[in-house]
């Protein structure tokens, strides 16, 4: 039981000037739990802490995905060598101000983060052969002046419409803003027909850009290979299905598909790419 | 994180009147309509972020300007020697997306709504709601009136066009307010308040509409503007319940000829009094609400 404070503290991690990567898990394209599992992998990271589920998410049984039993998670990593701190977790369902400033609380006091990275994956009709730019939204002016040698659209103008909501991304942002901890959201778009599988090239995207960012040094060799792979699988599919080649090809003329055309397009990539060719 | 006082006015004998969404937005639009007439001055609110999600954020030049939530205002007004204190939330803070707010975010709102009722010397509160009623919308709603103290109930008998529970068909007095809009009055009396919840009659089709129902609206108001010895001009309330009442109409006309002829007669409906019974009797009321709910429920089904 958290008895109030939902934070449980392995061990006092070795940081002291880090900054704080958070993936969601289940973002489109499993983008945020690849990058930090690709992380975590790459850099060693340690677990020390988690925040316990009970106050955000209903206590009600399981979930089960790919015929495995899932429950939520929120778990930080230290990377003391690198002053980086990952953080893996699943949205929040209630009591969301209070999650966040957990996430806070644990950057602010165990790993004295002085800079925030939140990943987002949008849903993109554009085609997986389209540039991948990546989006920047920041909580301060020094942030974003700090980011002008990234490839970034750092420019973004953005209201919240009709009958929609913030990001858990722009909350936390501005929790960080209260606490005057510069942060960014970087978003990269991921094609609507790879949402549901897995997208290496938005992966690699976000990644270099933390690399540099970060000076993680990392070798990227595995993921390009995947890279290669996927996009191999891709061509054997629009050079099998004249169908999907059409569909493809009309994206990468930025014209839209129907509705009903969007929905075969995913439905055969995925079948495709889940059963092999 | 709580309550944040821009500043806090000296007030006489005040009352607090209270209210939150709900069916019809019935309540809300009473207690703001009366609030905005009286020209009644912002003075404090509850800070959000503890209750609710976030309701609009606004990017610019991708900096994140600010992110707007649900605000939950306090606002006073001086009426010779009886001064009021209005609350308003424009949201219930609800923990799975529901309308109503319940479990200890609601009890905690309640709380501190009542905080700076104690703080004030307020000695009444004031809530509004809706009742869903088995009435037609070409008829006056009445205000049903529930009060969290034996010692008020003959002052509401005094109230014009309003009844007690105990007056509705089939109730024996009993029944529940959902929300915050209930909650209040009861943590009110946990706390030594005197409250009363005023409730104005909606037709029970028009319930899962997503409209609001001035016509009650002004039921209410009319009540609550007499019990704080106010006169106020209902001129926008009939201007906006003319625009909602032709949207009404134009829905009504979509149900089927069979169940409008039953809900025509609601037209007819005399008030209860025990030895005069209404031309519809309670089993065909009953009839009415399945037929009704029957056909709601296949609307539904069918998208």
């Amino acid at each position: 039981m958290t008895q109030g404070n939902p934070i449980s503290l392995y061990q006092e991690p070795d940081l002291h000037q880090s900054s704080l990567v958070l993936g969601w898990r289940e973002d489109a394209g499993d983008l945020g739990r690849r990058v930090t599992d690709y992380l975590n992998l790459k850099l060693e990271g340690q677990e020390f802490a988690e925040i316990e589920p009970e106050d955000f998410f209903p206590m009600g049984g399981v979930a089960i995905k790919d015929n495995v039993a899932r429950f939520p998670e929120s778990k930080f990593y230290a990377c003391p060598e690198h002053e980086l701190v990952i953080l893996q977790t699943d949205s929040p369902l209630v009591e969301w101000c209070k999650f966040l400033n957990s996430v806070l609380d644990v950057a602010e006091h165990h790993c004295r983060v002085r800079e925030l990275y939140v990943l987002g994956a949008m849903i993109s009709f554009g085609a997986h052969t389209s540039p991948r730019q990546l989006l920047a939204v920041v909580n301060s002016a020094e942030m974003k002046n700090g980011l002008s040698q990234y490839d970034l659209n750092r420019d973004m103008d953005y209201q919240t419409q009709p009958g929609e909501r913030p990001t858990l991304n722009s909350f936390l942002l501005w929790l960080a803003r209260e606490r005057n901890i510069p942060g960014v959201s970087v978003w990269v778009p991921i094609p609507f027909y790879l949402a549901a599988t897995e997208d290496p090239q938005a992966q690699r995207r976000i990644l270099s850009f933390l690399n540099e960012r970060l000076g993680l040094r990392i070798d990227f060799g595995d993921l390009d290979q995947e890279i290669r792979k996927q996009n191999e699988q891709l061509a054997r599919a629009r050079s099998r299905f004249p169908q999907i080649d059409d569909y493809i090809n009309r994206l990468e003329s930025n014209l839209m598909l129907s509705e009903e055309e969007n929905g075969e397009l995913v439905k055969k990539i995925e079948d495709f790419l889940r059963e092999g060719d | 994180m709580g309550i944040r006082l821009y500043q806090e006015p000296q007030l006489e004998n005040p009352i607090l009147v209270a209210s939150w969404p709900g069916i019809g937005n019935i309540g809300i639009i009473a207690v703001d309509t009366l609030r905005q007439i009286l020209e009644a001055e912002e003075f404090g609110e509850i800070e959000p972020w503890e209750f609710f999600y976030p309701k609009k954020v606004l990017i610019r030049k991708g900096v994140l300007e600010y992110l707007e939530f649900p605000t939950s205002k306090f606002y006073f007004k001086r009426i010779r020697g009886r001064d009021v204190i209005f609350f308003v939330g424009q949201e219930q803070p609800t923990e799975r997306g529901g309308m109503y707010a319940e479990g200890r975010k609601a009890y905690r709102m309640a709380d501190l709504v009542l905080d700076v009722a104690e703080k004030f010397g307020c000695h009444r509160i004031y809530t509004s709601g809706a009742a869903v009623a088995l009435i037609h919308h070409t008829t006056k709603p009445r205000v049903w009136a529930v009060p969290n103290g034996q010692s008020l109930i003959s002052e509401m008998k005094a109230y014009q066009n309003t009844v007690l529970m105990s007056d509705i068909e089939g109730r024996g007095g009993h029944g529940n307010i959902t929300g915050l809009n209930g909650l209040l009055l009861g943590v009110a009396k946990k706390r030594g308040f005197e409250a009363i919840c005023l409730m104005g009659e909606i037709p029970v089709y028009l319930r899962g509409l997503p409209l609001s129902y001035p016509k009650a609206s002004k039921s209410v108001l009319e009540v609550l503007s007499h019990s704080l010895k106010v006169e106020v001009n209902l001129d926008t309330l009939d201007e906006l319940d003319r625009r909602v009442e032709q949207r009404i109409e134009e829905f009504y006309q979509q149900i089927p000829l069979e169940i409008r002829g039953q809900l025509d007669r609601l037209k007819h409906r005399a008030y209860a009094q025990p030895a005069e019974p209404g031309p519809i009797t309670e089993e065909e009321g009953k009839k009415i609400v399945e037929d009704v709910e029957k056909f709601f429920n296949k609307r539904g089904e069918s998208g």
